[in-house]
């Protein structure tokens, strides 16, 4: 029997069919949990099931013992297939559709005739009916799967053009979603590295987040429509739960980075690839905080920035190349050497850096004894503890150096752990895709 | 009629294992109290213990923590099934 939030009933019911349970045994307590005292639990306990309107207690042992239908017992499946085409009697009323099924972001779209399908399918040489991937909304939910064409048919969508097609089937592949459910409201960010950059025409350089640039904008619509389409939904209450939701997710910080005005290598470089491969790479990312050149306390400054984030998500710095260069005259001739400054600098006490989602992160690393977490774990509380290791220390240049200022976002590339593709690279060829 | 090629992916086949069988009572049985790890959940489940062990003491509880919030605990879901009759799993989050 599942204990859950009542605001996850409809999630959780569709989740129990989808399994071919739907009588599964279901009981709900008020929402919230976290943060709720041991008193208040024990009312949730003693009080009503929210959901289904009678006592806590006597649901459970109701459902305990009432009798399962016999063909749940053994299990029963159904047909669920998606048809290949939708039909509307013209073209407002498929606009209409298509946002009833919530098939979109609510922002005009291209609609996918056959005939805007195949000019985006010229823009690869996969054939159509290749499997490209699988996604879900969040870890615990059922992968749906893709093919060539299914990408082609959510790009089209976006308004993208066939250019731009090997990026986007990229993106499908990595098994990252665009439209993540967590409740703790994720957006995402999409780095473009290697020549691609150029051969599309995506900005590196003055509002290089900003929406001044077709390709940068397309490209990161393309991700979050086809996300929300290919993992079989992102609706609030049912396959979305983030509690606040993130406007980040329209385009999903999506840039590229500035390699030529940049002192460093660039990311695609620090994961193993050449410089004339092309890679896009997504970071799943909360928000970010801002601060201008590396004035006289500049360290105090970026040690208050990196505390105060959650140490369970990495942080990615996204410099101008200004400031980059400002770094590398203090002696940061390589990203890692800033990396490891802030790893070794950037601490907090024991006692805050366990508190709530890092422990639910990792909880189980530190039963395991996976160092360094299981030493952070047996700290005494006022030790102070680094708040990232060096490897969840993100560094990229963006930006046209009309100033020196640079951004911190909390995030950064699923950990191995959470992939969806296990042993893949968090930075996924692009050209593989062309 | 208008007709556009349909944006959704494929879902999976569904493949049900099939339910256990409803206990004939719940009376003298063992029940696991299983959190799966999500913060507070071990609170809520200390309090649902506490519940059956002040108004049902004959029924035997035990409260046990997956190792990993997002994936069931292989070795402890052999540990219920050879020495329980029920989980009761939470908080879903």
């Amino acid at each position: 029997m599942g204990v859950h939030l009542n605001v996850f009933a409809q999630l959780v019911r569709n989740t129990v069919k989808s399994r071919g349970m739907p009588s599964a045994r279901q009981v709900f307590v008020p929402t919230p949990l976290m943060n709720t005292p041991p008193a208040v639990l024990r009312q949730y306990v003693e009080g009503d099931d929210p959901v289904h309107s009678r006592p806590f207690m006597a649901e459970v042992f109701d459902q305990l013992t009432r009798p399962v239908p016999a063909g749940e017992l053994r299990g029963e499946g159904w047909d669920r297939s998606t048809p290949r085409y939708v039909e509307a009697s013209g073209e407002a009323e498929m606009h209409g559709l298509f946002q009833e099924r919530r098939y979109t972001d609510f922002l005009p779209i291209v609609l996918p005739t056959e005939e805007h399908v195949e000019r985006m399918l010229a823009g690869t040489s996969h054939p159509p009916d290749e499997m490209v991937g699988k996604l879900r909304p969040t870890i615990g939910m059922e992968h749906w799967h893709f093919d060539v064409e299914k990408v082609a048919v959510n790009a089209v969508m976006a308004g993208a053009a066939p250019e731009h097609f090997p990026v986007i089937l990229a993106l499908a592949s990595s098994g990252d979603t665009g439209r993540q459910s967590s409740m703790s409201s994720m957006g995402n960010m999409v780095l473009v590295n290697g020549p691609i950059r150029h051969e599309i025409g995506m900005n590196s350089g003055i509002g290089a987040m900003g929406p001044y640039n077709y390709a940068n904008s397309v490209i990161g619509r393309a991700f979050g429509l086809l996300s929300q389409n290919l993992q079989g939904g992102s609706v609030p209450g049912v396959t979305y739960a983030g509690s606040q939701g993130c406007n980040f997710s329209y385009n999903c910080i999506t840039f590229a980075e500035n390699e030529e005005a940049s002192p460093w290598e660039p990311y695609h470089l620090q994961h193993g690839y050449d410089r004339d491969e092309s890679t896009v790479t997504v970071s799943y990312i909360w928000g970010s905080v801002w601060a201008e050149y590396l004035r006289t306390y500049w360290e105090e400054k970026l040690q208050a920035m990196i505390c105060g984030l959650e140490p369970g998500m990495g942080c990615t710095l996204v410099l101008d190349p200004i400031v980059a260069r400002e770094f590398v005259e203090k002696g940061f001739d390589t990203k890692d050497k800033l990396a490891l400054w802030i790893h070794e600098h950037a601490r907090i006490p024991q006692r805050r850096y366990w508190d709530h989602v890092m422990l639910n992160l990792i909880h189980e690393e530190v039963e395991s004894g996976v160092e360094p977490f299981a030493s952070y774990w047996n700290a005494p509380p006022d030790e102070l503890i680094p708040v990232f290791e060096p490897d969840r220390v993100n560094i990229v240049v963006a930006g046209g150096e009309t100033n020196g200022h640079f951004s911190i976002f909390m995030g950064s590339p699923m950990r191995a752990k959470f992939r969806t593709n296990k042993g893949q690279k968090a930075a996924v060829s692009i050209d593989a895709w062309r | 009629m208008f007709r556009v090629l349909n944006p959704e992916g494929y879902p999976p086949a569904v493949s049900a294992s099939g339910m256990a069988s409803a206990l004939d009572t719940v009376e003298g049985k063992k029940l696991f109290l299983v959190d799966v790890g999500f913060a507070n959940s071990d609170n809520f489940m200390a309090q649902l213990n506490g519940w059956f062990e002040e108004h049902r003491p004959a029924i035997r509880t035990e409260v046990v923590r997956w190792r990993n919030q997002h994936i069931p605990d292989p070795e402890l879901c052999e540990r219920i099934k050879a020495e329980g009759d029920a989980a009761i799993i939470g908080v879903g989050t």
